[in-house]
């Protein structure tokens, strides 16, 4: 691809006319904050409305004008809270019995290496047939019935297997 | 057999690869674990994310014009005449609505030329459970307990949505967003949110409910 070709594809960043260097700040850091919330509920629906809310609880922190650095810790520490929250209410459980064995840790990682590592650490502490079950599913797209005839199952068995192996997965820890 | 544990998560697991929004209902979280697990796996199985262009475009109107325009305070008030948390979006945002001083959070509301409606028994109330009424223009969730019966508005203190009674987890939740108020309005979760708006309720000697509502 040339460059002439690359510019004229549609940006994938929009122009903001007159956006405030605060504002473009904002956005970048919450870009990171965006991708933090949806590697956690998986969805862009319910990470658009997450992050929405991220930054409108951080507007006052935002607009006077910090720096990216200073203004990262607080944008992930809300969205920590922003994540128990949603857990709590979707799942209609106490904050505290939602923390008693999710972890919502911060990630020490980079954010963009962040997703990928931690699938693979998941993956690699499962059994055998736990961890083909869901590498065919997610990371593949199979659906059901294909990992069925790929692991010489049936669907109703592997449906169990999913839950199993997904149970299994949340009790590993990978590192955060 | 919906009922049984793997054909639920497969539910779920089945929404989140189509890329739908989790769509959890009481009794779910018997499987919290494999659920959130789920989610993980599902919102890394493409990588990192970046937000679409247009979510970007609408987060950037956001920043740069709620504390000029105060938006989320203009929606409130058209629907309920509330104020918003102060830690929801901060208090920069307060005070910038034009026209008749709204009311605030957690105020009972006082419709202009408001009349009494009859919404039922108080025998048909259950109590524990939240029951939605409408009094004219007004929508209000009752509750009793004993003798006494109390409301509070139907609309979400924090978007104007209305909300609904989740029996299993004994609170009010928003369809919009994770916010959830026990029965005397109160939010549950950390947001900060408003209490819900009270509604005028009385019960009449013979044992009606009435609202005080609109024509």
């Amino acid at each position: 691809m040339t460059p002439d070709e690359r510019a004229s594809e549609p940006a994938d960043v929009v122009e903001l006319p007159a956006a405030s260097r605060a504002t473009d700040i904002a956005l970048d850091e919450l870009e990171i904050v965006y991708a933090f919330i949806y590697a956690r509920v998986g969805n862009r629906a319910d990470a658009e409305d997450l992050t929405q809310q991220v930054a409108m609880k951080a507007i006052p922190r935002l607009r006077q004008g910090a720096p990216a650095s200073a203004i990262r810790g607080y944008l992930f520490a809300t969205a920590r809270s922003v994540l128990g929250g949603f857990w709590s209410t979707r799942l209609g459980l106490s904050e505290a019995e939602l923390h008693e064995d999710l972890a919502l840790a911060l990630p020490t990682s980079p954010p963009s290496e962040e997703s990928a590592d931690t699938v693979q650490q998941i993956l690699a502490h499962l059994s055998d047939n736990y961890r083909r079950v869901l590498e065919l599913r997610f990371l593949h797209g199979y659906s059901l019935k294909e990992v069925a005839a790929e692991m010489n199952s049936t669907v109703g068995a592997i449906k169990v297997m999913q839950l199993r192996a997904l149970r299994a997965a949340a009790k590993v820890r990978p590192l955060e | 057999m919906n009922g049984r544990p793997e054909n639920r998560v497969e539910k779920i697991v089945a929404d989140l690869l189509r890329g739908r929004r989790l769509k959890l209902r009481g009794g779910d979280a018997e499987e919290k674990a494999a659920i959130t697990a789920a989610a993980r796996l599902a919102g890394a199985r493409q990588g990192p994310q970046r937000m679409q262009p247009a979510f970007r475009k609408r987060l950037a109107q956001s920043l740069e014009h709620a504390p000029s325009e105060g938006w989320i305070t203009r929606r409130s008030a058209l629907v309920a005449g509330i104020g918003l948390a102060a830690g929801a979006a901060g208090g920069v945002l307060l005070g910038r609505t034009a026209g008749p001083e709204p009311v605030k959070a957690s105020e009972t509301i006082e419709p202009v030329d408001g009349r009494w409606i009859d919404v039922g028994a108080a025998n048909d109330l259950v109590e524990g459970q939240g029951k939605r009424v409408v009094a004219g223009g007004i929508g209000a969730y009752l509750f009793r307990r004993g003798d006494q019966v109390t409301a509070v508005s139907s609309i979400c203190s924090h978007l104007p949505c209305e909300l609904w009674w989740d029996g299993a987890g004994g609170h009010l939740a928003c369809p919009c967003h994770p916010a959830k108020f026990m029965s005397d309005g109160r939010p549950t979760d950390p947001y900060a949110l408003p209490t819900l708006n009270k509604v005028h309720v009385r019960v009449t000697p013979s044992g009606r409910v009435e609202v005080l509502g609109t024509a």
